[in-house]
């Protein structure tokens, strides 16, 4: 087996364009010229030379403007459509939610369409039959299960239409553009599914207008324009470099390395910068209440982040964002001044934020720190990833990320005969150290 | 071969849709399947009226009976063959958003088609023992070889559709061709008449090279005659089916591809 899910290989897609008087191409007509085969007046690319691969497991998303050729790339996966050249080639059980409730007929039953549609993406009836349960669970319209289609509104269509598909068990999901139906608790209910579907393991590949989506869900992302890869890669660049070129920006290099002081940078050499540079993060620091630097601190420390900006451009719409990551990649905490509600006024020329924690009240990790500057629909003016790491050292051996200030307190007959000091004020393995040089 | 195992593989998918399909047309009308049978009946009264009354003809007596063996699988074949024309265009749902072989639209047609004539049968049934129960008639055995001979109609009708209903993606006016050679057919094959009171050569041949013809022949051999149907006849109906679906997965394997972007 590869360990690709979905690979093309320089695939082109032209689509045949009828001309106006072959359009409504009768046999009539066709016996008339003699050619029974109707000719296309002439062929518009849709993809031009499109190669990628899709790892298995991986949330895949494609960006671009309208007719950008991202919908004629999903059907060519799905196999709807079929390659002018080049080469398709798909691992697995593949399902396509490129128009929910596409079969759905309307003159029977909720409870009939729900087998003919699962039937048609691929389940026996038995398999149905098993889940048939969940599928009317996860729908939410078990009232209405054996009303005529016709009688649905279009929420319960795609409703029903969305719970059968997602019920397929695919080894590739494909979704096109349906998750922004339905009200906001079945959206939300939409994502957590697929959510669930990535952590098993299922290959996702997204098309979507809502960029958020392909942030925070994918892996990676495509964008596409006129048919032609313009970037694949991290989805945070790749939706900052489409936000760039929709917005009329001019396409300008991330502001160079070298213009950010030195000290910032040594500390993570993995940074990933980019943005517009209108507006640039020069420096990162954490200090103390001192306005010490530091890059090892105490768990329950007081902190700040600071960020030395400067904006060369004047702006008026602009959003400073934090994100602690834990090094394993988990989400510590992240915010920004718009989730926060700070509506921007002006920025020019340098200043600095401080983003001020009365206590940092993490469990010994080593973690990073992202640092952006982007406006309020999320272009980035300077996207710092990874722009400072930090060491939180404790005494205590406890897990996890999050250490909320607590205390533990005993009613009753319990007692404990003592608390070992060095174990409660000294980190463990300094602890042990110690212990040892005793001993001797 | 291989199209046969795509067929296979999706026999539930046909199944289901032909159910549908049956479904969706007799929900909410109080004579249900009775409606398929309307219009060969409404047919069958007339022509027994006009060709036993205005027209009448000797050669074969009872009349109604032999216009209903011969009445029963022509409706079928046109009925079927008329609707597939549209049944990939009025799918363009299905084609163009779900994967889905389109192959089996035609073929669904055919099937529920062919479901409205096994159930017009006992009608058929009903009206020989009546005739027999009259002395009119005599009841045969080889009114048993009627499923195999329905399902060699079936084989010929669905290489028909599926040839016309891809064709008719790209050839919208396929249909208004279909629907008037549909009906010139009812004429060209020996429903109303005996092929052999026929006397002009042309017509005769006209009767010859139409495919329905052996097979109409055939029906009226075992359900009004009481024969076995002639060996040449047998071997017309075996070469017709085999030819048109040959011809029915070749159109249809052509024009695959492009269904999906013309329709």
């Amino acid at each position: 087996m590869a360990d690709y899910a979905i690979s093309l290989t320089s695939v082109d897609k032209n689509y045949r364009l009828w001309g106006r008087r072959s359009q409504f191409a009768t046999l009539k007509s066709a016996l008339l010229k003699r050619d029974l085969r109707p000719s296309p007046e002439a062929s518009v690319a849709a993809l031009k030379n499109v190669s990628f691969a899709v790892d298995r497991g991986e949330a895949f998303g494609i960006i671009g403007r309208n007719g950008s050729g991202k919908s004629t790339l999903l059907k060519l996966i799905s196999g709807i459509l079929k390659p002018t050249s080049g080469r398709v080639a798909v691992n697995g059980r593949i399902a396509a939610l490129i128009e929910l409730g596409a079969g759905f007929h309307p003159e029977i039953t909720g409870r009939e369409n729900v087998y003919i549609n699962g039937i048609m993406l691929g389940l026996s009836r038995r398999e149905i039959d098993e889940r048939f349960d969940k599928i009317v669970e996860f729908s939410g319209i078990r009232d209405f299960l054996d009303q005529p289609v016709k009688t649905y509104s279009s929420g319960m269509y795609v409703r029903l239409g969305f719970a059968v598909a997602v019920h397929v068990d695919p080894d590739v999901l494909l979704i096109d553009e349906v998750l922004s139906v339905g009200d906001e608790e079945f959206s939300a209910r939409c994502v957590a599914k697929i959510q669930e579907m990535k952590y098993r393991g299922v290959t996702l590949v997204f098309v979507t207008h809502q960029l958020d989506q392909v942030r925070n869900l994918c892996d990676r992302a495509l964008w596409l324009d006129h048919g032609m890869v313009e970037a694949v890669g991290d989805p945070m660049r790749v939706v900052d470099a489409y936000l760039q070129e929709v917005s009329g920006a001019p396409a300008s290099p991330p502001p160079k390395v070298e213009e950010a002081p030195e000290k910032a940078t040594e500390s993570s050499i993995d940074e990933e910068r980019w943005g517009s540079g209108e507006v640039v993060i020069k420096r990162v620091a954490i200090t103390d209440e001192w306005g010490r630097e530091l890059i090892a601190l105490g768990a329950g420390t007081g902190i700040t982040i600071d960020l030395d900006v400067e904006a060369r451009v004047p702006q008026d719409d602009f959003v400073f964002g934090l994100g602690i990551y834990h090094a394993d990649g988990t989400c510590v905490y992240g915010t920004n001044t718009e989730v926060e509600g700070y509506v921007p006024g002006k920025i020019e020329g340098a200043g600095r934020v401080r983003f001020v924690m009365p206590s940092l009240d993490l469990v010994a990790g080593t973690y990073r720190i992202d640092a952006a500057i982007h406006t309020r629909n999320g272009r980035a003016f300077d996207y710092r990833r990874n722009v400072l790491r930090f060491v939180v050292g404790s005494r205590v051996h406890d897990v996890g990320v999050y250490r909320p200030k607590h205390e533990w307190k005993f009613d009753g007959p319990i007692t404990f005969t003592s608390v070992d000091a060095l174990r409660r004020n000294v980190p463990a393995p300094i602890a042990e150290a110690i212990r040892e040089a005793d001993k001797k | 071969m291989q199209q046969l195992h795509t067929l296979y593989r999706h026999r539930q998918l046909i199944a289901a849709l032909t159910a549908r399909d049956l479904k969706a047309r007799y929900r909410g009308s109080i004579l249900g399947f009775f409606w398929s049978l309307a219009n060969p009946l409404l047919l069958l009264g007339v022509y027994t009226l006009v060709f036993t009354k205005f027209f009448p003809q000797q050669a074969v007596d009872p009349y109604p009976l032999f216009l209903f063996s011969g009445i029963l699988p022509w409706t079928f074949f046109s009925a079927a063959v008329l609707e597939s024309t549209s049944s990939v265009s009025s799918n363009a749902g299905l084609i163009k958003k779900v994967m889905f072989p389109a192959e089996a639209l035609p073929l669904v047609v055919v099937l529920s088609h062919l479901v409205h004539f096994a159930l017009a049968i006992p009608i058929l049934l009903a009206a020989i023992l009546a005739f027999a129960a009259l002395g009119k008639f005599t009841i045969s055995a080889t009114i048993a070889l009627a499923p195999v001979l329905m399902l060699l109609q079936a084989i010929f009708v669905a290489g028909i559709a599926m040839t016309v209903s891809s064709a008719s993606v790209l050839f919208r006016d396929l249909r208004d061709i279909v629907a008037n050679l549909l009906q010139l057919g009812f004429f060209v094959t020996p429903i109303l008449y005996l092929i052999d009171n026929i006397h002009s050569r042309v017509l005769r041949a006209l009767l010859r090279v139409n495919p329905m013809t052996p097979f109409v022949v055939a029906y009226q051999d075992i359900f009004f005659f009481g024969r076995v149907p002639k060996p040449s006849d047998i071997v017309l109906i075996l070469a017709y089916a085999t030819a048109s679906m040959v011809m029915g997965f070749f159109v249809f394997d052509r024009l695959r591809d492009t269904l999906a972007e013309a329709i």
